[in-house]
């Protein structure tokens, strides 16, 4: 036992709170979910890439000859659902693993605030996203030779709209505690994505109640601004869609918050 | 660390209660674990061992009542009890995606301690549980009892003032069990209160110094192993193993209140009836309703079912 004993690490004198120590955490905490998903990661960004791909290339056997304007809809609207849907869809679905397989008290017991372990969850979502953004474009563009005008505006674009997927996707995971709804939740949500909101194709197809009632939501927001970072377009609903957006990731992340920090 | 600031470190629970529902998981709990202490919990399933420790680590908040480490308040400050106290829990570490290094090398960092301390701890550690050989394996392909000891491992190698261990030996072998215990006699020995939560009777008794009995949520006694048994110190423990599905021989009257878990039954009987006992448990030997008996002093466990005794045995505890 004394041999053991050299390298002895002694227990924390103080409790340790502020930024430089959240700066770290967040590095642990990156790190840890990147390894944690080492199997998966790869598989997740090709799988997330080859749908993007998927949809890009597939609006062309639509038409005989497709409309430059179709193409160009769908191509920025791709991206939208790239940036969505590891925090939106796949996030949840993790959680709900992590339940079933008891690990999920662990986490929560590990010394890291809830603010920075969200944090890290974020940019795993984005390290796992941008990829299938670029991927897409750059399809698009070789396929369809699109205007594309990518501005810097496509940086808070990327980011918000990241952040709210992430959020919301982590408030179910978290607020729900049975595994088997959060699972269906989730199926429930990329149904609900696909179909029925003005992400792929234009509102004006909607009903128009089924358009106000995705007013009230942040994807058809998403879309806008997106893809108005990616053209010309001067879309006048651009400031209105990013107030819609900075909302819900607000309030997702409180509830998400919340929910990590609640105490039966 | 001087005796002095060691004690400043101790844990104390008063007077915990816990309602789900309608029902007192915990009812008045009290109890607190000096710094250096290795303090067992025991109980039979379901008796409400683990939600103290939930309370604890920030899982669960309690209905009423204080727990405290040293001077903080780990009720009202959950942030402070996840850094100040360590936690394995019963079931496995989510690491199939981490080589056995890496996930301890990051628990380390996630506990916040520096990475050069972190490797060379990591090293001893390693070496000291005999689990060099899976390195750089990968969590998925480790065995349960292994990757057990990887979460020993994550738990302790920046330990906290309170270290709990929740069912710590569950799938280990025995050459790696006994290791196990030195490393935690050793987070003792470095002034760590251990709260070792589990429901294997012979181990703990060899290996914490005060241990505290939970049946029904409340806390049933209290002590060293040694007085725990003091009650029993005219008592011998006589356990026969029956032939797998013979019915339950009758005792004659000497016999007291036997227990059947498996093909083991086992009862305590004053020291005087010793002789009658070896006499009884040969001749289900020679009837054939019996393979071997054993009479030696009693135990522990004689303790825990006689204080225990209104609980079902369910003879799930197998592992003993």
């Amino acid at each position: 036992m004394a041999s053991s004993d050299a390298a002895l690490i002694l227990p924390p004198g103080t409790v340790e709170r502020g930024l430089r120590r959240s700066v770290r955490d967040y590095g642990s905490m990156v790190r840890w979910h990147l390894a944690s998903l080492r199997i998966w990661l790869m598989m997740l960004g090709s799988v997330q890439a080859l749908s993007g791909v998927g949809f890009v290339l597939g609006i062309s056997l639509f038409y005989r000859n497709i409309p430059t304007s179709a193409a160009l809809f769908v191509s920025t609207g791709v991206p939208v659902i790239n940036l969505i849907m590891v925090g939106f869809v796949f996030g949840p679905q993790l959680v709900a693993s992590q339940r079933t397989a008891g690990s999920y008290e662990f986490l929560r017991t590990l010394p890291i605030s809830r603010a920075v372990t969200a944090a890290a969850w974020y940019t795993v979502c984005l390290i796992s996203g941008i990829p299938a953004v670029v991927v897409s474009l750059v399809v698009a563009q070789l396929r369809y030779d699109l205007p594309l005008h990518i501005s810097l505006m496509i940086v808070p674009a990327v980011l918000l709209t990241c952040l709210t997927g992430t959020m919301l996707g982590y408030a179910l995971g978290h607020a729900v505690g049975n595994p088997m709804v959060t699972q269906l939740i989730a199926q429930l949500l990329v149904f609900v994505i696909f179909g029925f909101a003005p992400i792929l194709y234009p509102i004006q197809q909607m009903p128009g109640w089924l358009a106000d009632l995705n007013w009230w939501f942040p994807f058809r927001h998403m879309a806008v601004v997106v893809r108005a970072a990616l053209t010309t377009s001067a879309d006048p609903a651009v400031p209105t869609a990013y107030v819609v957006i900075g909302v819900w990731a607000v309030g997702a992340a409180a509830l998400a918050l919340w929910s990590l920090g609640r105490r039966p | 660390m001087s005796k002095t600031a060691r004690d400043g470190w101790a844990f104390r629970v008063d007077n915990l209660v816990k309602h789900f529902g309608t029902v007192a998981a915990n009812d008045g709990i009290t109890l607190r674990v000096l710094p250096g202490e290795v303090y067992g919990l025991l109980g039979p399933n379901g008796a409400g061992k683990s939600t103290p420790v939930k309370q604890t680590i920030g899982l669960l908040k309690p209905t009423s009542g204080r727990i405290t480490l040293g001077t903080h308040d780990l009720v009202a400050d959950p942030d402070a009890a996840r850094q100040l106290c360590s936690y394995l829990p019963q079931a496995q570490m989510p690491i199939d995606s981490f080589r056995l290094r890496e996930a301890i090398e990051l628990s380390g960092r996630i506990r916040g301690a520096e990475m050069a301390q972190v490797r060379r701890r990591t090293t001893e550690l390693i070496d000291a549980l005999e689990l060099g050989e899976w390195s750089r394996t990968l969590g998925a392909r480790l065995s349960g009892g292994v990757k057990r000891l990887v979460g020993f491992c994550m738990a302790t190698i920046s330990p906290g003032h309170l270290v709990i261990l929740d069912e710590p030996t569950n799938d280990v072998d025995p050459l790696r069990r006994r290791l196990l215990w030195e490393q935690i006699r050793a987070l003792g020995a470095q002034g760590c209160s251990v709260l070792l939560v589990t429901h294997n009777v012979l181990e703990a008794e060899k290996a914490v110094d005060r241990l505290a009995l939970i049946a029904s949520g409340k806390l049933v006694a209290e002590g060293t192993p040694s007085s725990l048994k003091a009650a029993d110190r005219a008592e011998m423990r006589l356990q026969v193993m029956l032939v797998p599905g013979v019915e339950t021989p009758a005792l004659p009257a000497w016999g007291g209140s036997p227990v059947r878990v498996g093909n083991h039954l086992v009862t305590t009987i004053a020291e005087a009836d010793a002789p009658s006992g070896i006499t009884w448990a040969a001749g289900l030997i020679d009837s054939g309703v019996a393979e071997e008996y054993g009479l030696g002093a009693a135990s522990l466990e004689d303790a825990y079912i006689r204080l225990t005794s209104d609980i079902p045995v369910d003879g799930s505890d197998g592992e003993q």
